[in-house]
């Protein structure tokens, strides 16, 4: 029916008559049989016409599972029934008739590789099925196909399907363009297949059976045939291991259902144990599994014997190793809260964060009173208080060492407003997503027990865990973070304080020579002597630089000068001994390096507070050199303390030396072994203030004028620790909630991408800088936060959804290659092609643009095969573990080949024999042959086989070339 | 310029730091910058502080300049002022060669520790170039370290305030041109980095003419 609306096919009517001059159709008179023939005759002179080319162009369909197979589509009518006719056919621009399938290319569609043909036409009625039930119909409908083809010239072959469709049964001819036609007849069975046909020998003698007289004995003759085989293992599917442990844990469960976080892990080993993210979830495998294809190349077979050694030979011998890693389906599927993972409960707290600013404080949201506590404590469950005491116990009281903050850190780690890995703020935040379903009030009720627990460290002077009691504070972190780091200083100091006072009650402390004894009475905030030592180092290096030489001149002072002017030196306080070879100005005697006070800590707040205060103040009460200006007027105390008899100038000497300019060759003053004598001679040093510091009314003479000489012990404190941990404790009990929840926020995604990057994954490019590009996005995307006024609440919040989605995306890669990496430890190539690949695949998927509409349709992810290098097969061999005896038993054994005890789950053999054309059977068209057949020149496949077969069912595809 | 303590209103507020040794004129500069004057100072105790307004094509821009002093003593302290700067100024004097090798012995490594921020501009300049006569560091030593360390270069005097305004403007522009800088110091909260569109990144770097 299409054939007549088509204008065309007048024209290819006419081109008939043209052609075929001799011959006269008369269509008026044909039988509808006739018919029939000429409009399929007509459709096949138009796709020959056409050429591969111009179908493709015209509209031709492209398979799914293959690049370069198309298929064109022609309804065709009969008088009782309306058939379809598809022509398949392969663009390439290498290779003949047979190139594909001798690769066992994968993607070859099932016809091709049953017959082994390139180009064919299907035709098939149009019923439900697709299939003719029965024969007769079927052979006409064929025979009708073969004449229309020979009317046209066509060598392409033909097949329609017969039987029911489960059969896969097809009957099929091809015209070979000469004397010679080729049959082609396929069948399955599907259950029960006979013994003999499991076993390649009894396969081998069916084919022999095919060309052979049916009264040899096969044993007893040799038939040379070829013989091609691939086999296909699969490890064993995770599912059925996992129903197993499921069952057992059942069992288990019954024993205690108590604790719910106990049955999780119990008696499963799973494969991501050692990975970093098991100590806070464990992820599903990505690898689902893979699939082996070993591929015998060609080889001739002569008899039984051999096909029988050929049975049991290992995959080992084969010649040819692909790998098709099987992924789980979980990769492509975008759904969230199905599975737990960080992005998941990243998510979560994102929905925290956007109700946390509906409270005032922390507190609000555990209250009873709370007015909307009714519809929350519906929907956000707080967890019982035995999982409260173990994160509580696991945060302050499990191992007193204090971690590597350097752990897992990016180098873009510290770019985030947020704490290192380890510390306590971290991993408080850590815990709190992992804490309920990480609601507000689950939030709320963990922090309030927090900040109890850090009150009673304070109280109790006990050392806060997780956290450095010295240091600076490192204002790029989150404030929580500098204000705890800040409050364990400070607890540490008041211990020290604490231990002063008793040790001064208890015994008499002399283990510092260069202090003067008169300190010890005194009640103060000197620190013990090695965190003396420490701060002396950190800060004046030009005396630190050269302890050898220090001491020296310590040794020296002893001998010369507490021998002279013993009465002064005396009197010195304080002093952190000579620098180097310096003499004071004024008196015959070294200049001494005082012991200073630590400069305060700030945490940003308390720079802010200056800050503002400059901005309200101006320049007028010169404020921001305040502290400074203490800080100066504390050095200058200590200074004269350390010096009793120096001036001014011998303090710019030390603390500025750039503002003294010496008259003394330069020479004399670096090297001090040379010039140890020398410069006691020298005295009294030659030189002048400069300019800038002898001006009138200078700010630092003036207050060397006001400092009294008063040794750093003995000085007000510049940091205050009672007042200072007081305040610290304060904020944090006081904490906007949304204040609270921006921190967090910042410090969770950093602190699970740090969790990630420390995954050991190998080397994989593509994760290193994708884990690069999503510390920038988290970056980007959370910059937002953590200032006094949120712009856009609802667009922040939008975003950081969005941002969880992208981290969901390269928390996925990062399993999939971690689980790569574990399991191709000894064939990395192998790991990072399948990560390429894979990640060729999913990236496209992953765009940040991603809007939570587009992204929920479901993708498969399937990543090609990969050929294993002969180094490569014995790793690829260990993931085929020798089955267990619970998966053995389950399994008959009926085909040989096996891998560590796996049978292949499917074997695909083809047999295939051939007439030398020259022989003198096939005489005539032996010149025919060779032009057509370019596989082989000399020979001509008489006769091919393909057998398919799984351990219960088997297929057999026949094709015969024959001289007709 | 609209250096008026009392307005609140700015596009932007950028953080610059000096730094550099002792005595090379770090505080000169910045006074020869924020109230057009040149006085012998005296050192800086710590940390000082000044606040500047400029307009710079339609944008109002706010610029917390803080001034370090040079001595060891203070260095521990001031490194904290590093945190969020999006400009530091490296500073030296050119008739003092010390000063110049400092930069690369002790600063540039203290940028490095300190600075929060990747994309942070630098900036060298050479101070003191009216005493022409005294100089020790030439002009293309200047440039061939600028280079190296990928930073702007000016050479200015703060006493005849050659160049004074123009470093700063130069840095400011080169802070407007960059995206992740501007995003930081913006008044009017970050960009959207999901809806960015990338014809917008480019405008910050569109010519603008000073006003100040």
């Amino acid at each position: 029916m299409a054939s007549a609306s088509r204008p065309n096919s007048l024209e290819e009517d006419d081109d008939d008559a043209e052609e075929e001059v001799q011959h006269f159709d008369d269509f008026t008179l044909a039988s509808s049989w006739e018919r029939f023939i000429s409009d399929i005759e007509a459709t096949c002179r138009q796709w020959l016409a056409d050429g591969p080319r111009n179908l493709v162009e015209k509209g031709a369909v492209a398979m799914e599972d293959s690049k370069n197979l198309f298929k064109v589509k022609h309804d065709l009518k009969n008088v009782e029934k309306s058939y379809c006719m598809e022509f398949y056919f392969q663009i390439d621009d290498n290779g003949g008739q047979q190139a594909g399938i001798d690769n066992w290319n994968s993607n070859s569609h099932d016809l091709q590789l049953c017959f082994g043909v390139k180009d064919f036409l299907l035709i098939a009625p149009q019923s439900a099925s697709g299939v003719l039930l029965d024969s007769p119909e079927s052979s006409k409908l064929l025979s009708s196909v073969a004449i229309a083809l020979s009317n046209c010239a066509s060598l392409w072959p033909a097949f329609v399907p017969v039987h029911d469709p489960s059969r896969k049964a097809y009957i099929g001819i091809q015209n070979m363009g000469t004397v010679f036609t080729r049959r082609f007849e396929a069948d399955r069975i599907g259950s029960q297949v006979p013994v003999k046909l499991m076993h390649l020998e009894g396969l081998y003698e069916l084919f022999i059976s095919k060309f052979v007289y049916s009264g040899v004995d096969f044993s007893m003759h040799n038939f040379r045939v070829h013989f091609r085989m691939r086999l296909t293992y699969q490890t064993f599917p995770y599912d059925e291991e996992d129903e197993e442990n499921d069952m057992d844990e059942l069992m288990d469960d019954k024993a205690d259902n108590a604790e719910h976080h106990g049955s999780e892990s119990r008696n499963k080993v799973h494969w991501d144990d050692d990975c970093p993210w098991s100590e806070w979830y464990s992820a599903e495998d990505p690898l689902r599994g893979f699939e082996l294809v070993v591929t015998w190349d060609d080889r001739t077979v002569e008899n039984t014997m051999e096909m029988a050694e050929l049975e049991n030979a290992s995959p080992h011998e084969a010649e040819k190793w692909i790998l098709h890693p099987i992924l789980s389906p979980y990769l492509g599927d975008p759904s969230r809260g199905k599975r737990i993972d960080f992005a998941s409960q990243l998510l979560c707290l994102v929905e925290a964060l956007d109700m946390s600013f509906t409270a005032q404080f922390m507190e609000d949201f555990v209250s009873v009173e709370y007015p909307s506590s009714e519809n929350l404590k519906t929907s956000l469950v707080i967890p019982p208080q035995t999982v409260l005491d173990r994160v509580i116990k696991d945060l302050f009281h499990e191992g007193s060492k204090l971690p590597d903050f350097t752990k897992g850190e990016h180098k873009l780690s510290r770019a985030l407003k947020a704490a290192p890995l380890e510390s306590l703020f971290t991993q408080f935040c850590l815990h709190s997503l992992w804490f309920g379903n990480c609601n507000i009030r689950a939030i709320a009720f963990l922090w309030i027990d927090f900040v109890r627990e850090v009150r009673w460290c304070w109280e109790e002077t006990q050392p806060l865990p997780k956290m450095p009691n010295d240091g600076s504070i490192d204002l790029s972190t989150c404030l929580i973070n500098q204000k705890l780091h800040l409050l364990a200083i400070c607890i540490e100091k008041k211990r020290e304080m604490n231990e002063e006072f008793l040790d001064c009650i208890g015994s008499e402390d002399s283990s510092d020579a260069s202090v003067s004894m008169e300190e010890h009475p005194k009640v103060d905030k000197r620190k013990n002597t090695s965190s003396e030592a420490d701060l002396q180092r950190k800060r004046d290096s030009s005396i630190a630089e050269d302890t050898s030489n220090r001491l020296r001149f310590e040794r020296k002072t002893e001998s010369t000068n507490s021998v002279d002017h013993s009465p002064t030196y005396a009197m010195r306080r304080g002093s952190a001994g000579p620098v180097g070879t310096m003499m004071l100005l004024k008196s015959h005697q070294r200049l001494h390096a005082p012991f200073t006070q630590d400069p305060p800590l700030m945490t940003e707040d308390m720079h802010e507070e200056r800050l503002q205060a400059v901005e309200a103040f101006g320049d007028s009460l010169n404020v921001p050199g305040q502290l400074e200006k203490d800080i100066l007027l504390s050095d200058m105390s200590a200074f004269k303390a350390a010096n009793p008899d120096a001036v001014f100038e011998d303090f710019i000497r030390w603390h500025s030396p750039g503002d003294w300019e010496s008259f003394e060759p330069k020479t004399t003053e670096p090297s001090a072994a040379s010039n140890t004598e020398g410069s006691t001679d020298q005295w009294p040093p030659q030189g002048r203030l400069s300019q800038r510091m002898s001006d009138q009314g200078n700010l630092w003479r003036k207050s060397w004028h006001d400092a009294p000489a008063l040794q750093a012990d003995d000085q007000k404190p510049l940091l205050d620790p009672n007042r200072e941990g007081e305040k610290i404790l304060h904020y944090l009990e006081t904490v906007r909630p949304h204040q609270l929840l921006e921190q967090m926020a910042c410090t969770a995604f950093r602190g699970s991408a740090d969790t990630l990057n420390q995954t050991n994954y190998g080397n994989m490019k593509q994760m290193t800088s994708k884990l690069e590009q999503l510390y920038f996005i988290i970056k980007s995307t959370l910059g937002g936060l953590q200032r006094n006024n949120l712009p856009d609440r609802a667009e922040t919040v939008k975003d950081l959804r969005r941002l969880c989605v992208v981290f969901e995306h390269v928390e996925k890669l990062v399993t999939v290659a971690a689980s790569l990496h574990r399991k191709f430890l000894d064939a990395s190539r192998l790991a990072q092609v399948i990560f390429s690949e894979f990640y060729g695949i999913y990236v496209p998927l992953m765009g940040i643009n991603s809007n939570d509409e587009e992204n929920k349709s479901r993708t498969e992810m399937e990543v090609s095969r990969q050929e294993v290098t002969l180094r490569e097969r014995q790793v690829v061999s260990n993931l085929f573990s020798p089955p267990s005896a619970n998966q053995s038993w389950r399994k008959v054994l009926s085909m040989g080949n096996l891998l560590n005890g796996h049978e292949p789950i499917l074997r695909e053999i083809i047999f295939s024999t051939g007439d030398d054309v020259n022989n003198g059977i096939h005489y005539a068209a032996a010149a025919d042959v060779a032009a057509t057949s370019d596989r082989r020149g000399e020979e001509i496949e008489t006769h091919r086989m393909y057998v398919s077969g799984t351990s219960n069912d088997l297929r057999v595809a026949l094709s015969v070339t024959s001289c007709d | 310029m609209g250096s008026s303590s009392g307005q609140p209103e700015f596009d932007y507020l950028f953080k610059v730091l000096l730094i550099g040794d002792s005595g090379v004129g770090k505080s000169s500069l910045l006074l020869s910058f924020t109230s057009n004057t040149f006085d012998d100072l005296s050192p800086t105790i710590g940390v000082d502080f000044k606040v500047k307004y400029l307009t710079i094509g339609e944008k109002k821009l706010k610029l917390a300049i803080w001034d370090t002093a040079g001595q060891e003593r203070f260095r521990t302290l001031t490194s904290s002022y590093y945190r969020g700067a999006q400009g530091i100024i490296m500073v030296y004097d050119v008739t003092r060669r010390d000063t110049f090798t400092n930069l690369s012995d002790i600063w540039a490594k203290e940028i490095d520790l300190y600075s929060t921020n990747q994309d942070c501009i630098k900036m060298l300049v050479g101070n003191k170039v009216d005493k022409e006569s005294e100089r020790a560091v030439t002009k293309k030593e200047g440039i061939d370290f600028a280079r190296e360390y990928g930073c702007l270069f000016l050479e200015c005097s703060a006493k005849t305030r050659v160049n004074v305004e123009q470093c700063f403007e130069e840095l400011v522009l080169k802070i407007l041109e960059t995206p992740s800088l501007t995003a930081e110091g913006s008044s009017g909260g970050k960009k959207n980095i999901f809806k960015q569109n990338p014809t917008q990144t480019s405008s910050a770097s569109s010519s603008y003419c000073c006003s100040s």
